[in-house]
């Protein structure tokens, strides 16, 4: 997301929550932004949107450095805990921590999907879409004509990797089993297969530690399509009548 | 040390709000407001390699992160510590970037 605005900057903060989502706020125009989206939802900017939003892929780090070993990291002064060890000084620690239901949500290796919707969540929430449990996890993609939600547990059945079309385009949905997060990436296949921790298509290319190669193994770049890891409430009241693969 | 530092003085204050407009199906009634500063956003000020951060400590090979692109190349924010920012301002390569989560 790019937080300027007519080409000046402005600084963004945390000012609740709107359909169990936490909700964007700039004090310099009093306007509320939808999160994912970007788009203003009240206030003096409606109609304005902080685009385009860009990709967040939620990862370790160790996939991370396999991806791009050039990759940056910015850590803030907040406790956090690696390696067994706690880190940063600001904050309390332990599973309270003041955080709310994102951290009540996340497990070590990633989002709990067992999790249960905080009381103060709930009064926020628009129509819910109930064609999926509420806390479920998935992955949602949306471009300019498709919103479609693939769930985790789906992609698992479907053996962790395949493919499907948006917009005309295929695209690959599978697993990093090394960071246990679902991604999408564009690919020019006709089928996928998995195979260790390796993603097979049949056109020769893999993706193994998180990178697109070759037949030959010389790595490929990856265009992805708009995604995000949420879960199903989330996605579908952000994109109401969303698709959902599978259904 | 390499941490970057997250902006001080934000003093909870509840949002201001304006009267409207709403895009259209936004129900304002549904807003639940959280005093502004509760949540600090995380300005980010400096980064390090992440190569460097795991030789060193700082993260572990399975901290698990989140990983934007910016005008410079890919920035790992951790995410254990966004849950709490929420959001991550900074600029790279002369562009604003924000991160939320």
């Amino acid at each position: 997301m790019v937080p300027t605005i007519d080409g000046k900057l402005h600084h963004f903060t945390n000012a609740g929550l709107y359909d169990g989502l936490f909700t964007l706020y700039n004090a310099e125009t009093h306007t509320l932004w939808n999160h994912v989206t970007g788009e203003a939802e009240y206030g003096p900017l409606v109609g304005r949107t902080l685009g385009p939003p860009g990709n967040e892929l939620q990862m370790n780090a160790k996939r991370a450095l396999d991806e791009d070993s050039s990759t940056q990291i910015a850590i803030s002064d907040r406790i956090y805990f690696a390696g067994g060890h706690q880190l940063g000084t600001a904050g309390a620690s332990g599973p309270a921590q003041g955080r709310g239901q994102g951290a009540a949500n996340q497990g070590t290796t990633g989002p709990n999907p067992n999790a249960v919707m905080n009381g103060r969540f709930t009064p926020t929430l628009g129509k819910e879409d109930l064609r999926r449990p509420r806390m479920e996890l998935g992955l949602g993609l949306w471009s300019a004509n498709t919103r479609r939600y693939y769930p985790t547990t789906t992609t698992r059945e479907y053996g962790g990797a395949f493919l499907d079309r948006l917009d005309g385009r295929t695209v690959l949905i599978y697993m990093d089993q090394a960071s246990n997060t679902p991604a999408a990436v564009y690919v020019k296949s006709a089928h996928a297969t998995t195979k260790d921790n390796d993603v097979l298509l049949d056109n020769g290319e893999v993706i193994r530690s998180g990178v697109l190669l070759d037949r030959a193994g010389k790595r490929l770049p990856m265009e992805r399509p708009q995604q995000i890891f949420t879960r199903w409430y989330g996605f579908a009241l952000t994109f109401p009548g969303t698709e959902i693969f599978g259904n | 040390m390499m941490f970057a530092a997250v902006a001080v003085g934000q003093v909870p204050v509840m949002p201001q709000l304006t009267n409207g407009p709403a895009k259209p199906g936004f129900d304002i009634m549904r807003f639940s407001p959280t005093a502004v500063g509760t949540f600090e956003t995380f300005y980010v000020t400096q980064t390090e390699s992440l190569k460097n951060a795991l030789a060193h400590g700082r993260v572990a090979p399975d901290t698990r992160l989140l990983v934007i692109n910016t005008a410079a190349g890919r920035l790992a924010l951790i995410t254990e510590q966004m849950v709490y920012h929420h959001i991550a301002q900074g600029r790279a390569g002369n562009k604003e970037w924000m991160a939320t989560f």
